[in-house]
């Protein structure tokens, strides 16, 4: 039962109000709501980035809320993987380098051949040695989620992923993440609010007012859109 | 990491442009200041060594005194010695163009010790033979053939006249380099001529009379004899011959030693430098510690992703640290190199004139790696805080805007008690420093201070701030709106305002530390050489009127008075026995006399340093009476008493004094000496004051030497205080560079970092030229108030310096330059103009809906 407040006496703010959920290994799960509802405290709380007032988030066995700052670093670094909505790379670094960035952190190198695997199935091959500002939006992506997959984490994280992208190249980037889910068995938890990329997961966690209102397995657009709806009324 | 700090560089290197500049500069300062120290060694000892480059071994007697024929004869007999030449020297007096000059004769060395250079002519071979410098040569019209005629320099007058003699020249010589030698017109004679003048005239320190005292051996070994066997045996056999105080030396060992007795002074200016070269250090610790908090601001998002991405705080610390070091090491490697640059051209120049030929440039590895370590260090010390703060930056930053550093959080309130704390211990030992003239306590004390305030600062310039923003009410919303900005964020105000602080404290710290001292200097040099020039007169005072006319009528002189001895000081005993007093009127005094505090008082003689009477008897024609005895801070006046004091002295019949034994035997018989004091222009060249006191002595119908004073020594004094004044010139420019630049950074990336907020205000529909003129004000408050502050800190350190400096040698009056501080004040206020106004343009360029885009 995971709680988080925002604030004090009068202005609190209950961002995360007694959640309690599981998330399967090999799944490509999505967290709905609408803004304020928590989804992105959960999210955040899950990663290891902020920590729950109450409650215990267990991560294959690792129980995260009781890690001191050394420990979440070593576990970002080791277990999960992030996809951001926007400034996902090093600006200063090439494709390459900011795809290798978490190993080269750690003092490890990739395993060329995976690294040959992801970079390919991403289509990045010749835009390995280009800056982020040379990259389009979609590329950008791509590359973070390359970074993402390359350490094989425990779970990839996504925070609105395709929200700063056009509709092609978010579905490119949303149909990626699902194949890795598939083929490579990756778990995958995205935060986002838009339905489309919703529809992309195996199974949407949704959420209102810090509170866990309800699930779908296998979604499409439409159910997503008419579950919101019954929130919403 | 590493790849990521490397990547920062190489891609961002203009963000690090500001960083590097100013390390490069203090860097420069510092190994060029070394390099001074070094150089000037150098130099001296290439010209000291002149003197000595055909000896191996250097015997030098004891100090002043002279070495014996037994002794040489010893030495030299020594069967390791190949060669040898016994040094000698006389002085000889030459007629200069109508002025005597000392000239020094040097005996001529066997052809193969000789160290001269002949460019024409041949050595001197006969007793009346000589060879002269061609410097010399030139001024006086001599050539291979002519005659010289001089004067026995000091020998007793045989008839009521100077002995004489006259040499054929046979020869020119370059002129030596030797500092010794290099200031007197150098004559080469035979060794005989020189004993036989040497001998003549007294004072010249030689033992043995009769021309065998020797100022020094100079000896050449044997093919394959060991030097330091050659040390010891030669000390044996000087010992056996009565001189076994004599010092044997190798040539480089007496050159280095004589160098080292040489440049005591040298080193002086040296730690001066480096105390410049310090604070420049200091000024560059806290801009590059500025601006690296500021670039670490900016990179919050950039860090945040790295932890997100599994950076630890140690990566995260060490790669800001590693980035320091690696700008900090290329900016000192290039600030060597400017400051070698710097000598090499410097040196160059010098070499061009002939007086400073042998100037010599030194690189020693102390400047070198002092440099390198400096640079370095500095950069990598003034990035622990940024680096710190860097670790403090939250993963979660990367997804959410980051929220600035304010007083109420925790590092905020332990840099606020840090700099308190520093305040405290910082202003008592400062001022306790000052009040008892203990430089290096009030040094460190000062710069802890000062650090404090700066810790302090986000304290009391957001309300200084806040208050100056009134005044720019009148210029409607955007001055509204810039007087709120300016406070908005106090962090950010106290950052930008910060680094404006330490240039206009340190700018304003220099003009008053320099007005003061050159001041006090003033005031010092007045109390001690309180006449410009005295002439001794004797003999009739019929024409003495004429003469003074003549005088005051010279180029350069200011006033002129004639003063007549009252009479002779009584105190057997004392060296004060027999001492004329002379009387001056309270306008003469007025006139000529440099001290101000110096205006005779009634009943009182006053007296220089070296006699100290309680109570003076003082007889004059008019008969003895005593006055009170008062002993002025100098020595270069004659007794002196007001000329109303002195009336009953002058007023009986004409006599003898009473104690005619010990007077004045030289003057006739009952005149008192008489002297004309002189205040000449301030400026005045050597030469001009050189000219003026034989012209004086000419009015007079007196020899040169009967002209004394401080003229020439006042000019020494004052080229001493402007080469200070230009090394504090030169610092101060240093410093403002490095504070602009640390000005332009800090409000350029200010204003860049502002750039969503300013487009917000722009979509809500602000002008474009609203907005420029909103952040021009912003940055003219806070560049103002800096400057306004600066000033009022850079005036207390600048008095508290000085009196800590100098309190020991001279009263310290504060003096505030005034129009200096409006100059800097300016100077601050339009450079923080022009630093927002290139960011205000590319602000307003921006289209509203570009810039909320953002992030």
């Amino acid at each position: 039962m995971l709680s988080k407040h925002y604030g004090k006496a009068d202005a609190q703010v209950k961002a995360l109000d007694g959640v309690s959920v599981a998330f399967e290994a090999g799944r490509f799960t999505a967290i709905m709501g609408p803004s304020g509802s928590g989804k992105s405290t959960l999210m955040h709380c899950l990663a290891g980035l902020d920590t729950p007032d109450a409650g215990r988030i267990v991560l294959g066995g690792t129980e995260i809320s009781a890690l001191n700052d050394r420990q979440l670093t070593a576990l970002r670094r080791e277990r999960i993987g992030f996809v951001f909505q926007a400034f996902n790379l090093v600006p200063t670094l090439s494709a390459e380098q900011n795809i290798t960035l978490p190993l080269a952190l750690a003092g490890s190198t990739a395993d060329p051949a995976w690294f040959d695997y992801i970079v390919g199935t991403l289509g990045l091959k010749d835009r390995l040695t280009h800056r982020p500002h040379e990259l389009s939006g979609g590329q950008q992506q791509r590359v973070a989620v390359a970074r993402a997959l390359l350490t094989r984490p425990d779970v990839v994280f996504g925070d609105e992923p395709t929200g700063n992208l056009d509709s092609k190249a978010g579905g490119e980037v949303l149909a990626m993440l699902r194949r890795s889910s598939q083929e490579l068995g990756q778990t995958i938890i995205m935060v986002t609010h838009d339905p489309v990329a919703a529809s992309y997961a195996d199974r949407v966690v949704l959420m209102s007012d810090g509170h866990l209102v309800g699930e779908l397995e296998n979604p499409t657009a439409d159910s997503v859109l008419a579950a919101l709806g019954k929130l919403g009324a | 990491m590493l790849r990521v700090s490397l990547s920062q560089l190489s891609t961002q290197f203009r963000r690090f442009i500001a960083i590097g500049l100013a390390v490069l500069l203090a860097v420069a300062f510092l190994s060029s200041t070394l390099m001074v120290g070094a150089s000037t060694q150098a130099s001296l000892g290439a010209s000291v060594g002149e003197a000595y480059r055909k000896a191996q071994l250097v015997v030098t007697p004891k100090d002043g005194g002279g070495l014996s024929q037994a002794a040489v004869d010893a030495a030299a007999s020594a069967p390791a010695v190949a060669g040898s030449y016994a040094e000698r020297y006389a002085a000889v007096t030459i007629d200069d163009g109508g002025s005597e000059q000392i000239a020094r004769v040097r005996n001529l060395a066997p052809a193969a010790m000789e160290p001269s250079v002949l460019l024409s002519g041949r050595y001197p071979a006969a007793a009346d033979e000589a060879a002269v410098d061609s410097t010399t040569a030139g001024r006086l019209g001599l050539s291979t053939g002519s005659e010289l005629t001089v004067g026995t320099a000091g020998a007793p007058t045989v008839a009521g006249k100077p002995r004489t003699l006259t040499f054929r020249i046979t020869g020119l010589l370059q002129p030596s380099n030797d500092p010794f030698a290099a200031p007197f017109p150098q004559l080469l004679a035979a060794d005989g001529t020189v004993a036989s003048l040497a001998s003549g005239s007294a004072g010249q320190g030689s033992e043995g009379h009769g021309g065998t005292g020797f100022t020094g051996l100079q000896l050449q070994l044997k093919d394959g004899q060991d030097q330091a066997a050659a040390v010891g045996y030669l000390g044996q056999r000087l010992k056996a011959a009565g001189a076994g105080d004599a010092l044997v030396q190798t040539s480089g060992e007496k050159v280095t030693a004589a160098v080292a007795q040489m440049s005591g002074g040298q080193d002086q200016l040296t730690i001066i430098l480096l105390a410049f070269a310090g604070v420049a250090i200091v000024v560059s610790t806290l801009v590059v510690a500025n601006t690296f908090s500021v670039l670490v601001a900016q990179r919050t998002r950039e860090l945040a992703l790295l932890r997100c991405l599994g950076a630890g705080k140690a990566q995260i610390r060490s790669s800001v640290l590693f980035e320091a070091a690696v700008l900090g090491l290329v900016s000192s490697v290039l600030g060597v190199l400017a400051g070698a640059g710097l000598m090499a051209a410097l040196i160059a120049w010098a070499r061009t004139t002939p007086e400073q030929s042998f100037a010599t440039l030194a690189v020693p590895p102390s400047a070198i790696i002092a440099g390198l370590l400096a640079g370095t260090l500095l950069t990598v010390v003034a990035a622990l805080l940024p680096a710190k703060a860097a670790t403090a930056v939250a993963p979660l930053a990367a997804l959410r805007p980051s929220d600035d550093a304010s007083l109420r959080n925790k590092r905020g309130r332990v840099r606020l008690w840090l700099g308190l704390a520093a305040l405290a211990a910082g202003v008592p030992l400062l001022v306790l420093g000052a009040m008892f003239n203990m430089l290096l306590l009030a040094m460190p004390a000062g710069a802890l201070s000062f650090v404090g305030v700066l810790l302090c600062a986000s304290l009391f310039i957001p309300p200084a701030v806040a208050a100056a923003g009134k005044l720019a009410s009148p210029a409607g919303v955007p001055g509204r709106l810039a007087a709120v900005n300016a406070v908005r964020n106090p962090a950010r105000t106290s950052a930008t305002a910060a680094a404006l602080l330490i240039g206009v404290t340190l700018v304003t710290l220099m003009m008053t530390g320099a007005a003061t001292s050159r001041q006090a200097f003033n005031a010092m040099l007045a109390e001690n050489y309180p006449v410009d020039l005295a002439v001794r007169v004797d003999g009739a005072d019929g024409a003495d009127t004429a003469a003074l006319r003549k005088i005051e009528a010279l180029d350069g002189v200011q006033a002129a008075v004639l003063l007549k001895a009252a009479g002779t000081i009584t105190a057997p005993g004392t060296a004060a026995d027999g001492s004329p007093v002379f009387a001056i009127s309270p306008g003469d005094a007025a006139a000529v006399l440099r001290d101000p505090a110096l205006r005779p008082q009634a009943d009182t003689v006053y007296l220089p340093e070296r006699l100290v009477l309680g109570k003076v008897t003082v007889t004059g024609a008019g008969g003895t009476h005593s006055f009170a005895g008062r002993t002025l801070r100098t020595g270069s006046i004659e007794p002196l008493m007001d000329s109303t004091t002195a009336a009953p002295l002058l007023g009986g019949p004409a006599g003898t004094p009473g104690t005619a034994g010990s007077a004045q035997s030289a003057s006739p018989a009952g005149a008192l000496p008489r002297a004309a004091w002189l205040k000449l222009d301030d400026g005045l060249s050597a030469e001009r004051i050189q000219a003026i006191q034989r012209e004086a002595a000419a009015a007079f119908g007196v020899p040169v030497h009967n002209v004394s004073g401080a003229a020439v020594e006042r000019v020494v004094f004052n080229s001493i205080i402007d080469v200070l004044l230009l090394v504090v010139t030169a610092l101060l420019g240093i410093a403002v560079v490095i504070a602009l630049i640390g000005v332009a950074n800090t409000l350029s990336l200010s204003v860049l970092e502002r750039t969503r907020e300013n487009s917000l205000l722009r979509a809500l529909g602000l002008t474009r030229g609203q907005l420029r003129g909103m952040l021009a004000i912003e940055a003219v408050l806070v560049a103002g108030v800096a400057a306004v502050l600066g000033s009022a800190l850079g005036i207390a350190y600048g008095w508290l310096g000085a009196k800590a400096a100098l309190g020991p040698v001279a009263d310290v009056v504060p003096v505030v330059p005034w129009l200096q501080l409006l100059g800097v004040f300016a100077v601050a206020v339009v450079a923080g103009l022009l630093a927002s106004v290139v960011p205000a343009r590319r602000a307003a360029r921006l289209s509203p809906v570009q810039g909320l885009a953002t992030t």
